[in-house]
Order: structure tokens, then C-alpha cells, then sequence
């Protein structure tokens, strides 16, 4: 019963007053830019980045504020797809195909509060799911020497090449990227300055914030430039019937807990969050709707099943991502990548360890995840209005206020014009490089893990005086390296898998 | 030409600059077999790799993001960059003002719409920031906030 008791002390902390404070906040912001294109989540925390330091929050502090934003997002990012068919963020691309069509059938209402309610129902199984498994994998995990670190992160990039995108080549390229960001500056073990280039700013690294605000927010400016023009109209007028009546909740229940679970699941693989979740969500239950009631189905034509299976398996995977995250220190999407690396500038080291060193961060966590989820619920039905209104602030608005929060959050850190600089040249490069079809989600997970990757590697190595072989010498990491082989080599064989993984955007979260 | 094959000739170049500088790294004192070179070398290599695959097999030609108008882009991060160059130099709330006033209007604003997010920007975003949560945000030739 430790666990429980653990849990208990978690809700002390979550429900700490500031701390509440924070999590409102955080899901109150965080449906906001669900809601808005062009600013999703991860925009979002990487600007926060510098300022839960300006503020001087507590480590848990700014994670919780952060899980908030991430998971309110995915509240959020529904009801631009429900009410305009403009997904808010890409993982309620799925959303927009079965909500937009009852929006126009005047169901608007029902869509939204349906779609609320299967979110928090996905949100709280895959939270209960992180209460059983995670302490588990986290104690399992405390058996991991630097040998089967390495082969973790080898199998994370391997989900991140196989699971995620189309082009697995631009995945790992994006990865490689990050990784060789991360090995800018003064190396720990010999001292020698590596790609600073004689410059005194690089000498302890690129600064993190610098690189997600760059990477993330600038360049997610310039895309904007691109799909600006084809903006909706944006006129939300008769919502219809506010709230989903019991026959339609229990007509969606089964699509629900179907997808809570695929959700769940597909959240704790690396690289695969909500947009891979939704997708596989979808297609499974259009596939099972269809064989047992062929005239029922209405798919594609606003289904409520559809809908409902989709909003919980991309809010499942999304809360089911902070396990891997919490228990082995390897981040599944970008966003937790984000707050990962925020952890390691309050110089908390992630990993297995996190759960006997940490149990307030930990804990207080996973307690506000439950919180998070019901402020989530309690100010998504009766506020979309309100959210959908925000629809119509105009760009020229949202987009200066995005600079400018940028700027100086990046400035914060060393106050160096070099750094500005630097932020603006990241995100124009970013931008060349989500043109060409790079995602970033990976980058961003390479910039995070190379440390630790190279650390393990050179202590794995220094373990047996140089021999490679020690890499795949614990049953454990030739476990690991025989799932990365077979993630990478699985979508080569199946045809069918290549098909739905199609269907999940490209686009990184 | 193919942006396949133009990413995978940047990622060769890269891989090329990477290993050009990466290669001389070596520790004056090696207490252990593997030093400071070989990670960053073998994600040049692998750099290289993925370059080489786009060149040699690059895949269709139209992508999700399709190049865009490329005037706002250029404006925009000629803007941008110039906000980032000169915020030191003209203070906080006199470079915001000045360049919020393009980067609104490539977003579709009016110039005096422009002027006015720029100014509440400046001045709130001050307030809050410098005042309230204390990040030191730099001063103006005049050595007040303008």
C-alpha cells in the first residue's frame, strides 16, 4: 500500500493552494492554445520555459504548470476541429473528421460536451494506468546500468523512426541534428571545447530555452505565414443542444473505453503520442463498427462513436506519456521532452531514480494530473463558448504578443544579444527544415537525450576498456535491442500498419 | 531541383563542417577508451548517411508544407532578426514598438494597428516583466525604459 500512500501525500501537494493556483492556470492556457492554430502545446511550454525560472517556481511547481498546459491542450485543440474543421492542434485531426460533420448537423453542443466528457474518461483510465505501472517500471528500472540506458535510448530513437512519420530517414536525420546540438560546448569528462567556435557563448551549450523557443516558436511563425491564407471564416453561431443525453453517453461507452486503452498504450512507446494514438483509435473502431453494425455506422458522416474514441485515446496517450517520461527518463513526445529538460535545469537528474528522490515531484505530479483533468472537465462544458471565441482574435495580435514573450524569455537566461540571434537563426532553419518534411518532435528528443546517451556510452565503454560487445551483454538490453529492430523492421513488413500510420500527420507534436 | 535532394546536400555539408572541426578533438590526458570525439563524429557520420539516402533516393516531390510566399518569409525574419539585433542597443520598449509595427502588418494589420500592439505590447510586457517579475530587460539610450 505504499503506493496509495504515496498518492495521498501527491494530492497534498497538488491540492497546495499555489500549486492548485497553478494547474488552473495551466488548464485554462493550455485550452486556449489547444484551441487557437499555429500556438499548440508545445509552443506553449517551450515559451514558458524561461519564465517558470523568472517566476521562481518550485521544480513540481513548473511541471505541474506545464502538465497542465500539455494536457489542457488536448481538450483545447477539439473544439477549433469540431466547430471549423480547423484542428488546433495535430492530434485533433481525427477529431475534425467525425466532430465537423455534426457540427453541421446542428449537434455542435453535443459534440463538444461529449468529446469533453471522453477526454476526461480517457485522461483519468490512463492516469490510473501511471498509479499501477509506473512505480513498477520505475523499480524494475533501478536495475539499468549504463548498458541498458544505451540500448533504451537506441530503442526510443527506433520507435521515433518507425512509429512516427512516413519518412524515417528525415526522423533520424532529425534526431542526429539534435543529437550533435547537444554535444556543443565544454565536455564534462576531458574539458575539451567542442563546436564553440571560439566563441565565450557557446562554451557551456547552446541555452535550452534558446533552442525550443527557436525551434518551436519562431519557426512556427513563419509556417504560419503559409497557411494563413487559407483561414476559415470564422462565424460560431447556434451550438444546438448544450449537453450529450444518456442514451448517447451509453451508446459511446464501449468506442470510449476502446479508446482510453489504445491510448494508453500507444502513450507510453516513444515517439508515438495523441496524433498516432487518435489515428490507430479510429481506424479500429471504424473497422469493428463496421463489421458488426453495417447500417449504424455512421463514419464519416459524424459518428459519435468515431468522436468519442478518438478524444480519449489522444488525451489517453497524452497522460500515458508522462510514464516513460517519469520512470526511465526517456520522454516519448516533444512536449515532454521539454519538460524533461526543464528538469535537468534544476539539475534533477530523470530516471528510474526520480521516484526515491523525488517522491513530492514525482507524486505531486501524478496527483495533479487527477486535478488537472477534472478543472479541465469543469471549465470545458460550460466555457466553450467562451474558448471558441477565441477563434477570432486576429494574428496580428497573437503574433506579436508570441515574439515578444519569446524574446524575452530567451534574453532572461544570459542577456546576450547572441543569443536573440541565435534564437531567430534556429527558427528560420527550423522553418527550411518543417518545410522540407523534417519533423522536430525527434530533434528536440535527440537535443534532450544526447547527454545522457553519450555519458552512458562512455561509461558502458570505460566499463570494459573499449569493448563494444559489453553494449549487448544483459539480457535486458538485448531484450531492447531486439524490440528496436523489430520496430523498425514490423512497418517494412506490414502493409496494413503503413496504411493507418499514413493517415497519422506527418506534422510532430 | 528536388527539396529532398537540397536537404539531404545541407545535411552533407553539415556532416562535412561537423567532421572538418570535430576531428581534431582529443583530450590532453585520456583516463578513459572513448574520448571526447567519437560521438560527435558518429552523429556526423550518421548525418552524412541521411544526407546521402535523400540525394540518392529522394522521395516525391510535393511536400505537406509547400514553399510559401516567399516575401513575408523573407520580411519576416529580415524583421525578426532585426528586432533580436537591436534589442540591446534601443532598449526593450523602443525596439518593440518600432518592430512590432511590420511584423503586425505582415500579418495582416493596419500600420496604425500595427503601432498600437506594438506600444501596449511594450509597455504592459515592461511593467509585468521588469517590474513585477524582475527580468532585468534592457534600458533605452535614454536610460530610463525609452
Amino acid at each position: 500500500m505504499d503506493t496509495l500512500n504515496y498518492l495521498m501525500h501527491g494530492f497534498g501537494i497538488a491540492l497546495a493552494p499555489e500549486n492548485l493556483l497553478l494547474a488552473s492556470l495551466g488548464a485554462i492556457i493550455g485550452t486556449m492554445v489547444g484551441v487557437l492554430p499555429g500556438l499548440g502545446p508545445i509552443n506553449a511550454v517551450a515559451m514558458l520555459v524561461p519564465v517558470v525560472f523568472a517566476l521562481g517556481l518550485p521544480p513540481e511547481g513548473s511541471l505541474i504548470l506545464m502538465a497542465a498546459i500539455y494536457i489542457g491542450s488536448e481538450y483545447g485543440g477539439r473544439i477549433s476541429a469540431i466547430l471549423l474543421n480547423v484542428p488546433g492542434e495535430a492530434s485533433a485531426v481525427m477529431t475534425a473528421l467525425e466532430g465537423y460533420p455534426l457540427a453541421r448537423q446542428g449537434k455542435a453542443g453535443i459534440a463538444l460536451s461529449l468529446s469533453a466528457w471522453t477526454s476526461f474518461v480517457g485522461s483519468a483510465i490512463a492516469t490510473i494506468g501511471i498509479v499501477l505501472a509506473a512505480p513498477l517500471l520505475a523499480r524494475w528500472a533501478l536495475a539499468f546500468g549504463p548498458v541498458e540506458y544505451v540500448a533504451l535510448m537506441i530503442f526510443a530513437f527506433a520507435c521515433l523512426t518507425g512509429l512516427l512519420t512516413d519518412k524515417p530517414v528525415k526522423a533520424l536525420l532529425a534526431i542526429m541534428i539534435g543529437l550533435a546540438i547537444s554535444t556543443i560546448g565544454i565536455d564534462a569528462n576531458s574539458g575539451v571545447y567542442r563546436y564553440t567556435f571560439g566563441s565565450p557563448n557557446l562554451v557551456d551549450g547552446v541555452q535550452f530555452a534558446t533552442v525550443v523557443i527557436g525551434l518551436f516558436a519562431i519557426s512556427e511563425l513563419l509556417i504560419m505565414l503559409d497557411t494563413m491564407h487559407s483561414g476559415a471564416s470564422i462565424r460560431v453561431e447556434n451550438l444546438g443542444r448544450q449537453l450529450f443525453n444518456r442514451a448517447e453517453m451509453r451508446f459511446t461507452n464501449v468506442a470510449t473505453l476502446r479508446g482510453s486503452l489504445i491510448g494508453f498504450f500507444v502513450g507510453i512507446l516513444p515517439g508515438a503520442g495523441g496524433t498516432v494514438a487518435s489515428a490507430l483509435a479510429y481506424t479500429t473502431e471504424k473497422r469493428l463498427v463496421e463489421k458488426s453494425d453495417p447500417e449504424g455506422s455512421r463514419f464519416g458522416k459524424g459518428d459519435m462513436r468515431g468522436l468519442a474514441s478518438v478524444e480519449a485515446a489522444n488525451n489517453s496517450a497524452s497522460n500515458s506519456n508522462f510514464i516513460p517520461m517519469l520512470t526511465l527518463g526517456i520522454p516519448s513526445s516533444g512536449t515532454t521532452a521539454i519538460m524533461l529538460g526543464v528538469l535537468t535545469l534544476y539539475n534533477i537528474t530523470p530516471g528510474p531514480a526520480l521516484f526515491r528522490s523525488q517522491p513530492d515531484l514525482v507524486w505531486g505530479l501524478i496527483a495533479s494530473l487527477f486535478v488537472g483533468n477534472i478543472i479541465l472537465l469543469a471549465i470545458n462544458i460550460p466555457l466553450v463558448g467562451l474558448f471558441a471565441r477565441m477563434l477570432s482574435v486576429p494574428a496580428w495580435v497573437l503574433v506579436p504578443f508570441i515574439v515578444v514573450v519569446s524574446t524575452i524569455g530567451v534574453y532572461s537566461g544570459k542577456s546576450t544579444t547572441f543569443d536573440l540571434v541565435l534564437m531567430v537563426a534556429l527558427g528560420v532553419g527550423a522553418y527550411f527544415l518543417r518545410s522540407a518534411g523534417v519533423p522536430m518532435a525527434p530533434l528536440i528528443l535527440g537535443l534532450v537525450l544526447g547527454k545522457i546517451l553519450e555519458q552512458s556510452l562512455r561509461r558502458a565503454l570505460s566499463l570494459s576498456a573499449g569493448d563494444i560487445a559489453i553494449l549487448w551483454s544483459s539480457p535486458i538490453s538485448i531484450t531492447l535491442w531486439a524490440m528496436a529492430a523489430a520496430v523498425l523492421l514490423v512497418p517494412l513488413l506490414l502493409p496494413t500498419f503503413r496504411g493507418w500510420r499514413h493517415k497519422a500527420i506527418v506534422e510532430s507534436e | 531541383m528536388n527539396t529532398d535532394r537540397l536537404l539531404g546536400a545541407a545535411a552533407i555539408a553539415v556532416a562535412t563542417i561537423m567532421l572538418a572541426f570535430g576531428y581534431g578533438l582529443q583530450a590532453p590526458f585520456a583516463y578513459e577508451p572513448v574520448g571526447p570525439r567519437a560521438f560527435p563524429l558518429i552523429a556526423a557520420a550518421m548525418i552524412a548517411l541521411c544526407g546521402i539516402i535523400l540525394v540518392v533516393k529522394p522521395g516525391e516531390p510535393n511536400e505537406t508544407v509547400t514553399a510559401g510566399p516567399g516575401r513575408a518569409i523573407a520580411a519576416l525574419s529580415g524583421s525578426l532578426l532585426g528586432y533580436a539585433l537591436l534589442f540591446q542597443p534601443l532598449g526593450f520598449v523602443i525596439a518593440t514598438t518600432i518592430f512590432m509595427i511590420p511584423i503586425a502588418m505582415i500579418f495582416g494589420a493596419k500600420w496604425w494597428q500595427g503601432g498600437m500592439a506594438g506600444i501596449v505590447l511594450a509597455v504592459s510586457s515592461y511593467a509585468l516583466f521588469d517590474r513585477v517579475l524582475e527580468v532585468v530587460l534592457p534600458v533605452g539610450p535614454f536610460g530610463g525604459i525609452i
